[in-house]
C-alpha cells in the first residue's frame, strides 16, 4: 500500500489499472447536473462555467449510478477485509469532457459524499475515449449516447443512463448487476433473425442452433470480470453471502430458446447466480422484485418500461435493434 | 540584414568570444515590457534533414509554429496587444555559429518569426538568457536546461516525440506545484510563478472553446485533493487550467501520449521522458 504524503488522514491509492475492474463514470450519471445543463443549453460554455465557479462550494446531488458505484466500494470494502495486499478491486475512475473549471465543485462533491474516486480525466472537450483504453476500463456509463457508442465500437463495454425520478431502494451490502441476454451479453445474430423473419423461425433457428455457441455481446466481458471477483469470495467460503449478485433478464423461454443462452453461458466459464426466462412478458415487475444496482438492456422500450417501475436500467446502443429505436424517435419527431 | 557583418564588427573589437545578440529587423521588435520572451536553441530548432542552402527542422519546431499562431489570434482581437510571444534563438554550438548566416535563413525559408538570434558559448548562454529578460527556456538538452534553472530562469525540456497539435499545449505537472514544505524552494520559483501568471492572462484573452492555447495540468502520485490544491494554487496565480488529470499513481505514458503537450513545466526542471 502506497501512502500518500499529501492528505492528513493515511489513504491508499487506487489499484494499478491492469489489476483493477476500472468502471468510469461520467459527471452526468454519478450527480445531478440538469440545472447546470440548462445553464449550458440556454446560455452557452462560458455563462455555464461561470455558474458552476460560483456554486462551487455546493455539491452536486446524487445521480442514477450514484447507488452502482457505493455498491462497488462496499464490495471493496469486504475485498481488502478477505484479500488486503490484492490489487484486484474495483476502481472508480470520473470521466468527463467538463471543462477543468468544473475541477473544484466536482472534487468538493466527491469529499462530500465520501466516494473512494482519486483517478479522473477533465478532457476539456476532447473525447474521452483515448483516455478509457489508457486506463483499461471495463465499464464506461455516460449520459452521451454518442459516446457510449465510440467506447462500444473500441471494443469496451458501455451504456447510457438516464436521469430517473422514481428510484426504488436498492441495498448498500450487496452488488446486484442485471443483464438482457441477446445483443448485450450476446450478440444480436439471434434477434437479427427475429427482426428478418419473426417469432416462428426465431425457434427454430435457436433449436436447430442449440448446440453452436452465440457470439459474444458487449458485456460479456464485464459479466466475466464480476465473476473473477465472485470467485474470490467463495474461495473464502463466503458463496452464500458474496456481495455481488448476477442476473440475467431475458425475453427467452426457458424451455426453448434459453437453452442455447445457458449453454453458452456455461461454454464460457461464466456463472450466472439467476436467469429469469421471461417468454416475452414484460421485464418491469421482475426487476422490480430484483432490485438491481443497474440493468443493461439494448432496447430503449425495456429501458424505459424499467425506469417506469424504479429501476436505474442502462441502454447498450449495439445491434439490430438500433434501426428500431431510430425509427422510434424519427416518428415521435413527426 | 547581415549578420555575418555585424559579428564582424564585434570580432574586431575583440567581443566575439562574448555573447552576441542579433536583432532579426525583419521581425517587429516586441514591446519590452508586454512580451513573454521565450528562448529556443538552434540544436532543438534545426535538427531535421538539411537542404544545401537550409537547414531541416527539429523537434522544436511545431513549437514555434504554435506560439505564432497564439500571437496571430492574438492580434487577431487586438492589434495593438502588446502581450505577445516573444522568440528569441539561441546558439551555443561551435560548429552552428560558423553557419550563422544559414540560420538566419533557414529561420526565415520556414517561415519563423524569430526577433532576435543570440550566439554565446556554452560556458556563458546563461548570460544571455538572462540579458534577454528569457522568461521561459526551452531545450532538448536536459543539462542545458538543468543550468539555466538553477540560475533562476525557467527551463523545460521539449517533447522529443513532437507534438502534432495547432494548439499550443502547455502542461503543468501538478506534483511540482503543490510541494511539501520539507525542502528549500526550486531557484526558479518566482520565475515560473511570474510565467503562470502572463501565460494565464494571455489564455484569458480566448474563451473556453476555440482557444489557441490549452493549459493542461496533471497530477501524477497524488491524491484528488493534491489535485485541487494544485487547481486553486494555480488559479491564485492567475493561471486557469482548461484540462486536469488526476493519475494518482496509473502509468503516465499512455495518458502523456494521448495529451501531446508542446513542453512540460514543474517549478524546476522535470522531463517528459520518466
Amino acid at each position: 500500500m502506497r501512502l500518500c504524503p499529501l492528505r492528513c488522514t493515511h489513504f491508499i491509492l487506487p489499484p494499478k489499472p491492469e489489476n483493477a475492474v476500472t468502471v468510469a463514470v461520467s459527471t452526468r450519471v454519478l450527480f445531478r447536473t440538469e440545472r447546470e445543463q440548462k445553464v449550458f443549453e440556454q446560455n452557452g460554455v462560458e455563462e455555464y462555467l461561470r455558474y458552476q465557479i460560483e456554486h462551487e462550494n455546493e455539491p452536486f446531488a446524487p445521480g442514477p449510478a450514484f447507488p452502482f458505484v457505493k455498491a462497488l466500494e462496499a464490495v471493496n470494502a469486504r475485498l481488502r477485509e478477505l484479500y488486503p495486499q490484492s490489487e484486484e478491486l474495483f476502481d472508480i475512475v470520473l470521466v468527463t469532457y467538463n471543462h477543468a473549471h468544473v475541477g473544484i465543485r466536482l472534487i468538493n462533491t466527491i469529499n462530500h459524499h465520501n466516494l473512494f474516486i482519486e483517478r479522473f480525466c477533465m478532457t476539456g472537450g476532447s473525447s474521452p475515449i483515448g483516455y478509457l483504453k489508457a486506463w483499461q476500463t471495463n465499464l464506461y456509463l455516460s449520459a452521451d449516447a454518442d459516446k457510449v457508442r465510440e467506447a462500444l465500437a473500441e471494443g469496451i463495454a458501455a451504456a447510457t443512463m438516464f436521469v430517473t425520478e422514481k428510484l426504488t431502494e436498492v441495498s448498500e451490502s450487496q452488488l446486484r448487476v442485471a443483464f438482457d441476454g441477446d445483443a448485450v451479453l450476446f450478440s444480436d445474430e439471434s434477434e437479427r433473425i427475429f427482426k428478418a423473419h419473426g417469432l416462428d423461425k426465431f425457434f427454430e433457428h435457436e433449436r436447430d442452433n442449440e448446440d453452436t455457441l452465440l457470439d459474444h455481446g458487449p458485456l460479456k466481458g464485464f459479466l466475466e470480470a464480476l465473476g473473477k471477483l465472485q470467485k474470490k469470495f467463495y474461495a473464502k467460503g463466503q458463496r452464500l453471502n458474496c456481495p455481488i449478485r448476477t442476473y440475467l433478464v431475458t425475453a427467452r423461454s426457458a424451455a426453448s430458446s434459453g437453452i442455447r443462452a445457458l449453454k453458452t453461458l456455461r461454454a464460457w466459464g461464466l456463472e450466472i447466480d439467476e436467469a429469469l426466462f421471461l417468454a416475452g412478458a414484460p421485464k418491469g415487475p421482475m426487476l422490480e422484485k430484483i432490485r438491481p444496482h443497474i440493468y443493461f438492456d439494448d432496447q430503449m422500450f425495456h429501458v424505459e418500461g424499467a425506469a417506469e417501475m424504479g429501476t436505474v436500467a442502462a441502454h447498450v446502443p449495439y445491434g439490430i435493434a438500433q434501426k428500431h429505436n431510430q425509427k422510434r424517435n424519427e416518428s415521435a419527431r413527426k | 540584414m547581415s549578420v555575418d557583418s555585424a559579428r564582424e564588427t564585434l570580432y574586431h573589437r575583440g567581443e566575439a568570444d562574448m555573447v552576441a545578440t542579433i536583432q532579426n529587423t525583419d521581425v517587429k521588435q516586441e514591446d519590452a515590457h508586454g512580451a513573454v520572451v521565450v528562448a529556443v536553441t538552434s540544436r532543438a530548432l534545426f535538427g531535421g534533414d538539411d537542404d544545401d542552402d537550409v537547414s531541416g527542422v527539429g523537434v522544436a519546431f511545431p513549437l514555434l509554429q504554435a506560439l505564432q499562431r497564439v500571437n496571430q489570434r492574438l492580434l487577431e482581437k487586438d492589434p495593438a496587444e502588446s502581450l505577445l510571444f516573444d522568440v528569441v534563438l539561441i546558439t551555443t554550438d561551435s560548429q552552428q555559429q560558423q553557419q550563422s548566416s544559414r540560420i538566419v535563413s533557414s529561420t526565415r525559408h520556414h517561415g519563423l518569426e524569430v526577433s532576435r538570434f543570440c550566439f554565446s558559448s556554452q560556458e556563458d548562454f546563461i548570460e544571455s538568457l538572462l540579458t534577454n529578460n528569457v522568461q521561459l527556456f526551452l531545450s532538448t538538452d536536459r543539462n542545458e536546461a538543468l543550468q539555466a534553472s538553477q540560475q533562476g530562469v525557467l527551463s523545460a525540456l521539449l517533447d522529443r516525440q513532437g507534438a502534432p497539435s495547432e494548439q499550443l499545449r502547455v502542461m503543468l505537472c501538478g506534483d511540482a506545484v503543490v510541494r511539501p514544505d520539507a525542502g528549500p524552494a526550486p531557484v526558479s520559483r518566482p520565475a515560473a510563478e511570474s510565467f503562470s501568471s502572463r501565460l494565464g492572462e494571455m489564455r484569458r484573452r480566448f474563451g473556453a472553446l476555440d482557444s489557441p492555447l490549452s493549459i493542461v495540468l496533471v497530477t501524477s502520485s497524488g491524491d484528488r485533493e493534491s489535485c485541487g490544491v494544485a487547481l486553486r494554487t494555480l488559479r491564485s496565480r492567475g493561471l486557469g487550467v482548461d484540462e486536469a488529470y488526476c493519475l494518482a499513481g496509473a502509468p503516465r505514458s499512455p495518458i502523456l501520449s494521448l495529451l501531446r503537450p508542446h513542453f512540460l513545466l514543474g517549478d524546476g526542471v522535470i522531463g517528459l521522458e520518466d
